[in-house]
């Protein structure tokens, strides 16, 4: 009795908690989003400038997104394997974008390349502009996104051990499709797992795109810059609403389509070793 | 084929590892490296593969000096300790990997696989996952994978270690029957001398880095070159200040010539029976022997008895 009485008031509290801090404003998001009706909601997500918002929004993810599983990846590959003078550093650096508010890593980008540093000022004199452009937007992005796939494989990586490439490799096998056939499938619940943390993140960084955009409207603006400031600006309540709803939704998806696909996996049996 | 190592040596930063091997293992045999952990019999057969460099020394199969040729080109069985099973492919899948790898057409690859299935007995387990798969099972697939690329030496790192007693006596007698079927020269390591001692025909026993003696069982055991492979592949007890096999010791009745004592102990394992006897001189030899001989003898604890060594016959 004693048992199950615990077992109950565990879970209530962890609900309640869930409900306070996600449930509740995401729940009433969805109903403020659509509360002046479908057509309402529609006619804002579809304005040109939340378009373009969206647009460089879902581009900067293109970009940032793959560069950044491949680097994850090749990283986790070469610090899972030995130790070496700077192996730590190395791992440290990749968490400092995270560990460090990201309106830090905007800031220390504005310093970095912007005119008064020495490596913008050359790239000015060659006519390459890198602040308020969306070339900004993606190193900042790319920046505070950096250590979320190599953070997810490395523990996969180490758990996995070598014994496996080994086997391949006495097998005949070579690198390329020891990496391919042996190693990634091995890793892909950590890669994906990596992935959508990436994505999420990259859909859904604020400060440090903020101060490295300029705040352009129409043309720097990425979706969290574009929600912010019309709520801020404009008092645009219904156009926050849905444009937040468009935002959540994406990344939403995105988990439950990764955790879907692991629960077919695990009913196939493949990964209960 | 025959496989012929020569000072080989392997450093790990300032411990030597394996240190100035040097060794001639007959071509079709089954041959067992044995020694503690730590002794460098693991990575002394990694050398063997590849997947180990080493400092110094020569390694040479059937006449070809491999020392720097890469594992993928030495043709060689590897059986890991934890068998690396590929989990994301079927057993079938698993088999036929190094096939695929040296790209066999598809119908080759499917007849052998079913060879191989047939030889390890996991034909009904062909498209099971390595996760749906016994201890047992799993080194089985492990061995027809490692044999499906006709390697010219097949290696097991600690084939049994990780198995349950019945399993392990199991594929024992499963390795030992598969050699004398393919007649591949076979390296096994383990630390089990029992297993050692039943599986192969020829043993390593190693120690510290160094090959300590090579031979075949049978002789080892009766003309041990140094007192740790004396130690290490039986029982042995101290009697007038020597190291002899407890089996070779009896107990008969007081005053025959011999010295006298007390027994102390007795531990009955079965059929082996172990007496601990307190001598005069304070020395306290154990004699191994058989329930029956037990039973004649009558002895119990506190019984007046003397010790000597058996009589050859």
């Amino acid at each position: 009795m004693k048992h199950t009485s615990r077992k109950w008031s565990l879970r209530v509290i962890v609900i309640g908690y869930l409900a306070l801090l996600v449930g509740l404003p995401v729940g009433y998001l969805f109903i403020k989003a659509f509360s002046h009706g479908l057509g309402a909601f529609w006619s804002e997500v579809t304005k040109p400038n939340a378009v373009a918002a969206l647009k460089l929004s879902a581009e900067v993810a293109l970009i940032a997104v793959p560069v950044n599983t491949v680097i994850g990846i090749g990283a986790a590959l070469l610090l899972a394997k030995k130790k070496f003078f700077g192996s730590r550093a190395l791992t440290l650096a990749f968490d400092i974008p995270v560990a460090v508010s990201p309106i830090i890593i905007g800031v220390a980008l504005i310093l970095a390349y912007s005119r008064i540093g020495w490596f913008g000022a050359w790239l000015s004199k060659n006519g390459i502009t890198i602040l308020f452009s969306p070339v900004g937007i993606v190193m900042a992005t790319m920046a505070v996104s950096l250590p979320y796939v190599l953070r997810s494989v490395l523990p996969v990586l180490i758990e996995v051990g070598k014994d496996q490439e080994q086997a391949a490799r006495t097998l005949g096998a070579g690198a390329f499709r020891t990496f391919w056939q042996i190693t990634l499938p091995a890793i892909r619940w950590g890669v994906l797992y990596g992935v959508t943390l990436t994505i999420a993140r990259t859909l859904g960084e604020f400060g440090a795109v903020l101060v490295v955009s300029g705040d352009i409207t129409g043309k720097t603006q990425t979706l969290p810059i574009y929600i912010f400031a019309v709520w801020d600006q404009s008092y645009d309540t219904i156009g926050a609403f849905a444009g937040a709803l468009v935002l959540a939704s994406i990344s939403i998806v995105a988990l439950i389509i990764l955790s879907s696909l692991r629960a077919r996996e695990r009913k196939l049996h493949v990964d209960l070793a | 084929m025959s496989i012929s190592l020569s000072r080989l040596t392997k450093r790990y930063g300032p411990n030597v590892v394996v240190d100035d091997v040097n060794v001639e293992i007959p071509e079709g045999s089954l041959t067992a490296i044995l020694g503690p952990s730590g002794s460098g019999k693991s990575t002394l057969l990694k050398l063997i593969a590849g997947l180990e460099v080493p400092d110094e020394g020569r390694v040479i199969i059937e006449g070809d000096d491999v020392t720097d040729v890469d594992p993928r080109y030495r043709d060689i069985g590897f059986c890991f300790q934890h068998y690396a099973p590929f989990r994301h492919m079927n057993v079938s899948k698993n088999i036929g990997f190094g096939l695929r790898v040296r790209k066999q057409p598809k119908d080759v690859i499917e007849v052998k696989v079913r060879e191989l299935l047939e030889l390890v007995k996991l034909e009904d387990k062909a498209n099971s996952y390595p996760a749906q798969l016994s201890g047992g099972e799993r080194q089985r697939m492990a061995l027809a994978r490692a044999l499906a690329i006709e390697p010219r030496v097949l290696l097991l790192d600690e084939p049994f270690g990780a198995l349950d007693a019945i399993v392990r006596t199991e594929l024992r007698h499963f390795v030992k029957e598969l050699h004398r079927q393919i007649k591949v020269t076979t390296i096994l390591v383990t630390h089990d001398q029992d297993e050692a001692m039943e599986v192969a025909d020829q043993l390593l026993i190693m120690h510290a880095g160094k090959i300590e003696q090579a031979g075949e069982p049978t002789e080892l055991y009766e003309r041990p070159a140094t007192e740790f492979v004396h130690s290490f592949l039986g029982p042995t007890t101290l009697f007038k200040g020597v190291a002899v096999r407890p089996h070779d010791l009896e107990l008969v009745s007081p005053s025959v010539g011999s010295i006298e004592g007390v027994v102390t102990s007795i531990m009955e394992l079965g059929f082996e029976i172990q007496v601990t006897i307190t001598l005069s001189d304070g020395s306290t030899p154990w004699v191994q022997m058989s329930r029956n001989e037990f039973r004649a003898l009558g002895v119990t604890t506190g019984s007046p008895v003397s010790v000597r060594e058996r009589v050859a016959q």
